[in-house]
């Protein structure tokens, strides 16, 4: 397997992931049903979390097929800058989902505001990665083209969405040009690690056994500041891939920090999903937690630590493998 | 202006040369990572409790993050050592850069308000959640800013130094 067939593999996520979630969210609305409403959100959030390796794999697969004959290079380029946009889109929408399933938890649905958010935002992302397909497939699949010979946006709307396309070489040469704008972008990163370490430290610290006079559910108020440490580095990590994208993309270190952070979605919904957040969280001050939350809480210090190590590694392990 | 020779001495140390030079990951960027763990577990618990003394996440009772000071402190001592060995692979480097002392400086009054913290707001056990706010609030804040400075500090080193070695 090479990166071109991993970006295969993903690329279908964020585009039919973001339709059923917002399709889950709309019945929801229909059909007052706060349940399917959490569904949707949460789906929305994993394609969020998703759409970061799919975006990532895309110069290893630019890289695998710019060589081949018929491939295009300004095809790519559209179809890079498409998925930048859909990307910040879909990182937005994720982040709103995460802030509804907040909403949801502390006063049992999310805020009027945030539904609408949600919806909108949700609305355009689906259209950005329709666009975000269309384009691709345009870069191997001549036979989709149509009467005119791509890059054609002659369609009004496709024109439109062109305007707000970032060049990909541009938006590199931006994010390189200034060193000091790096060192802050770098910066940025490590205060997003202090916040995250923080506050899923102290709580799986705590869920460990560790200043058990603070119950559970207290210091699962941290929760929101470590999601917005994490928001800043999803930020500043995208943006710092978009200035070097050869630099991680054949990056051994890179890919499997990009694993340990899927695994902690998952850990996440080991958490969340399974019985165990409803047990610890009617736990009081003094009282042990079960086994199941120990293993959540353990799992999760060691994939964090882990994702700090291989970010660490990033640097001495650049081109440990080629493209094609 | 002649650099001093004991920058170099250090520098030809087999120490120092295997930090630099090694292929090994458990050379340069092992120390490197294990700063960054400090650095995690130091600033991450100090922040929380910083931040819980400015008045956020009040549900979390003050008292009990007593506990939370060993663990500062033990990320303390791994990067005060941590700091020491990456110091030693490029001491030119580190001294002749100004932002070096103005990171050292900032830690060090982000520590004296850690010690200020654990002796004046932590160390009663029968002052109120009122008193230990309205004695830590100031300090708390000094604290975040001092912790913001020292990584950004930390961070500019790999990017405003005049020498990489001794010339």
């Amino acid at each position: 397997m090479n990166l071109a067939h991993l970006h295969l593999l993903l690329n279908h996520f964020p585009i039919i992931g973001t339709i059923v979630g917002l399709g889950l969210f709309l019945i929801s609305l229909f059909g007052k049903n706060d349940d399917l409403k959490r569904a949707g959100l949460i789906v929305l959030a994993v394609m969020a979390l998703l759409s970061l390796p799919t975006f990532f794999s895309g110069i290893g697969a630019e890289g695998a097929i710019q060589q081949l004959p018929g491939v295009s290079e300004p095809l790519i380029d559209r179809h890079e800058g498409a998925a930048i946009l859909a990307l910040f889109f879909m990182e937005i929408t994720g982040a709103l989902a995460l802030i509804g399933l907040w909403q949801s938890h502390k006063f049992s649905r999310p805020a009027p505001w945030n539904v609408v958010a949600v919806l909108l935002l949700s609305l355009i992302t689906m259209g950005l990665m329709a666009r975000v397909g269309t384009t691709g497939g345009d870069v191997r699949h001549p036979e989709i083209w149509g009467s005119s010979t791509p890059p054609a946006d002659d369609g009004t709307l496709d024109s439109i969405v062109h305007t707000f396309e970032p060049s990909p070489a541009k938006f590199t040469r931006l994010m390189t040009a200034n060193k000091f704008w790096w060192a802050f972008m770098m910066d940025v990163h490590f205060i997003g690690l202090v916040m995250i370490i923080g506050a899923v430290g102290a709580l799986d610290l705590r869920m460990l056994g560790f200043a058990k006079q603070i119950s559970i559910a207290s210091l699962h108020r941290l929760v929101p500041w470590a999601l917005a440490g994490f928001a800043l580095n999803v930020t500043t990590g995208v943006l710092a891939f978009i200035g070097m994208p050869e630099f991680y993309t054949y990056d051994v270190a890179f890919w499997i920090k990009i694993v340990g952070i899927l695994l902690l979605g998952l850990n996440a919904a080991a958490f969340y999903l399974t019985d165990t957040f409803n047990v610890v969280e009617h736990m009081g001050p003094g009282e042990d937690a079960p086994p199941a939350a120990k293993i959540i809480a353990a799992s999760s210090l060691v994939l964090w630590f882990g994702v700090i190590t291989l970010g660490r590694y990033i640097q001495p392990y650049q081109n440990t493998f080629s493209g094609r | 202006m002649a650099l001093p020779m004991f920058l170099q001495t250090i520098e030809d140390s087999s120490f120092s040369t295997w930090m630099r030079e090694s292929e090994s990951p458990f050379a340069f960027y092992f120390v490197l990572l294990f700063h960054t763990f400090g650095l995690a577990l130091l600033v991450g618990a100090n922040s929380l409790v910083d931040l819980r003394l400015l008045g956020f996440f009040p549900s979390i009772p003050l008292a009990p993050l007593k506990r939370f000071f060993r663990i500062m402190w033990i990320g303390f001592g791994i990067n005060a050592t941590t700091g020491v060995l990456l110091l030693t692979a490029y001491p030119t480097k580190a001294l002749t850069n100004p932002v070096f002392y103005a990171k050292l400086a900032m830690i060090g009054s982000a520590i004296w308000i850690l010690t200020k913290l654990q002796k004046e707001v932590f160390a009663g056990t029968t002052v109120t959640e009122r008193d230990m706010l309205a004695r830590g609030a100031t300090l708390a804040k000094w604290s975040l800013v001092l912790w913001v400075g020292a990584i950004s500090a930390g961070r500019l080193l790999a990017y405003t130094f005049r020498y990489i070695l001794y010339p």
